[in-house]
């Protein structure tokens, strides 16, 4: 009898504060997504330290978060850079938190970034035309990927 | 010729500062300032929302201490209401703002702080940080994450999650402990105190590589302000105010924190965006007073809880029962997040916590409403007035890193002082006068009510605004 490949795990991360408007389009982008099997979704106001760890469990890490450039449309790309910078403050970047992940934790998975361009960061609740369509867009790049990796395929 | 050195904006603090030095035609440091430089205004937008919102509201002021606010607006709106809240949700409250102060406090000492403390002031800015600790002590590094996993575990468990928890309304919370989650909660206990026994173990030693930064990084005498309970015990939650001065002196006592507008008063300057509260009975600036950890080990009879206790008398045969160097702050903090760690194993022990009764409800009784607790930063009070359809008219908050806006100031100069010479910046010169900032953890998103954080740009001036020279950090 074939040996079943073990599934693999992302930890899907959606970044912002949906009180400032287009900075909370990520909530709005997974809102609308049905996760498959093997995702987690953990949907923070910023990115902290103690997230290393939950990263280390898992064979992916996507931090979809909103962008003041870029666009129309959304982007998913490999993480790039290190995040050993001189500060680390209250909140980090993912370079830093996957870089804190890698030293701590030891974690070897691959980490990417989702970006939603946005216009409108003031205060207030709801998302400009141009975030919501690319929040719309950013559902559809994240569950193409996640059933693409799944099916073995890269994105 | 007259010179300006500004260090802008200020790492690894919450929010938007910066630090401009003026020196004199000999360079000599003749003042500093310690601009905010941001500005949110949230008691003017929550005007015309209903009373029992606001909890809920003013958790949004801050992502690292937001259960803060949520518990001292819940206390206010208790007020509005005119009951009080049954020993369950009580004990609720106290367990969450344990949780709270423990993982506010991690985060300051493990992650900010500790880079400076551990490598020193002057090692290497690209180094210098969580990863530099890393690299020096991994389990350090990785203790300090599960130490303020565990109190954002609480704060989770109760509040539904970790920021930003909607949790504690006027009359009680929504919510409180099954056995099982209280179970889990003990569970953390015996690894946070193994954490601090080792965190005590490598920081006292290192004390005594900072002689020069404890004596000039706001060493200068003020007052002390803190919550103690009846028996002259540290209290997180509720109490009576106290003041003390440079030399331990007991200046006011018992004070009702309701009443806060008869002995603190609040001054505005052109150049910040946050403003300067002093001790009405001595005048602006005279008044000034620190708040915090600092401020609370200094005003307390005792801590209330036994190690915690033996630390505090350590700290204090070191030079006396009050201490006037901000350096100190950081042991503070230490002895605090101990004094956490006992608090929390006390109350998971407590049977009333799992009591049913975790909410009463009223409607308004009194058209004003004063809450106050002991935030990770210091003494925070809300204060609100409503008509007679509990409709917000005006609020006040007095947070606590505004109520050391003037005690940052001064350390800000005295450090200046000491160590920055002009014509010869440097990057462990300029951070010791950034490190004066950062002993008080301010959190400037709770204080003008803003978020975010910057790279660091240093610049040099003349008065008349030509730029002598440049460091950036970015």
């Amino acid at each position: 009898m074939p040996q079943r490949m073990p599934a693999m795990t992302t930890l899907l991360i959606a970044i912002g504060n949906s009180l400032r408007r287009d900075d909370g389009a990520a909530h709005r982008a997974v809102a609308w997504m049905s996760l498959p099997a093997g995702v987690r979704l953990r949907s923070v106001h910023q990115l902290t330290p103690e997230l290393a760890q939950e990263i280390s469990g898992f064979d992916e890490v996507i931090f979809v978060d909103a962008a003041t450039v870029g666009g129309p449309g959304s982007s998913l790309e490999e993480l790039e850079g290190s995040g050993a910078r001189p500060a680390l403050g209250h909140a980090g970047s993912p370079a830093q938190v996957v870089d804190l992940a890698r030293r701590l934790y030891g974690f070897q998975g691959r980490a990417l970034v989702c970006s939603i361009p946005g216009t409108d960061f003031g205060a207030g609740e709801g998302l400009s035309p141009t975030a919501a369509n690319a929040a719309a867009d950013a559902a559809r790049l994240l569950v193409d990927h996640l059933e693409r990796a799944r099916a073995g395929g890269r994105p | 010729m007259k010179e300006r050195i500004l260090i802008n904006p200020v790492t690894r603090i919450e929010g938007h500062a910066r630090i401009s030095i003026y020196v004199d035609d000999e360079g000599r440091v003749q003042t500093a300032q310690f601009h905010v430089v941001e500005f949110r205004g949230f008691e003017k937008f929550c005007e015309g929302r209903p009373f029992y919102e606001m909890p809920g509201l003013m958790a949004r002021i801050c992502g690292i201490c937001p259960v803060s606010h949520v518990l001292a607006s819940a206390k206010a709106g208790d007020a509005i209401l005119g009951v009080q809240v049954p020993p369950p949700a009580a004990k609720a409250r106290r367990l969450m703002n344990y949780g709270q102060v423990l993982q506010s406090h991690a985060l300051s000492f493990f992650h900010l702080s500790s880079p400076d403390l551990l490598l020193g002031m002057d090692a290497d800015p690209a180094i210098r940080n969580i990863f530099g600790l890393a690299a020096e002590d991994e389990e350090f590094a990785r203790r300090g994450i599960r130490l303020r996993q565990f109190g954002q575990y609480i704060i989770e468990v109760l509040g539904g999650k970790r920021i930003h928890p909607s949790w504690g309304v006027p009359g009680g919370v929504l919510k409180t402990l099954t056995a099982e989650e209280r179970g889990q909660i003990a569970s953390w206990i015996p690894e946070a105190y193994e954490t601090m026994e080792i965190a005590f173990g490598r920081f006292k030693p290192v004390l005594d590589r900072f002689t020069d930064e404890i004596l000039h990084i706001g060493n200068f005498p003020s007052l002390f302000m803190g919550t103690v309970d009846d028996d002259g015990n540290a209290d997180f939650y509720e109490g009576r105010l106290r003041f003390v001065d440079a030399e331990g002196n007991t200046v006011a006592d018992g004070l009702n924190p309701a009443r806060y507008q008869t002995f603190l008063a609040e001054a505005s300057e052109e150049w910040s965006f946050m403003k300067f509260p002093y001790y009405k009975a001595m005048g602006y600036p005279a008044g000034m007073y620190r708040v915090g950890p600092l401020a609370r080990c200094n005003v307390v009879d005792a801590m209330g809880t036994s190690a915690a206790d033996r630390e505090l008398r350590e700290f204090r045969q070191r030079q006396g029962v009050v201490r006037n160097e901000t350096f100190l702050y950081h042991l503070a903090r230490l002895i605090e997040m101990l004094h956490c760690v006992e608090k929390i194993e006390e109350l998971v022990a407590d049977p009333d916590l799992l009591g049913e009764q975790i909410r009463v409800k009223a409607g308004r009784n009194n058209n004003t409403g004063v809450g106050s607790c002991e935030a990770p930063r210091g003494t925070l009070f809300h204060h609100y007035e409503v008509d007679d359809d509990g409709l917000i008219v005006r609020a006040n908050l007095l947070i606590a890193t505004a109520q050391n806006n003037l005690a940052m100031n001064r350390a800000v100069e005295q450090a200046a002082r000491r160590f920055v010479t002009p014509g010869r910046l440097s990057e462990g010169m300029l951070n010791r006068v950034e490190s004066a900032i950062r002993c008080y953890d301010p959190c400037l998103s709770c204080s003008t009510h803003a978020l975010g954080h910057m790279p660091m740009v240093v610049e040099l001036r003349h008065v008349s605004g030509e730029l002598l020279d440049r460091l950036d950090r970015s």
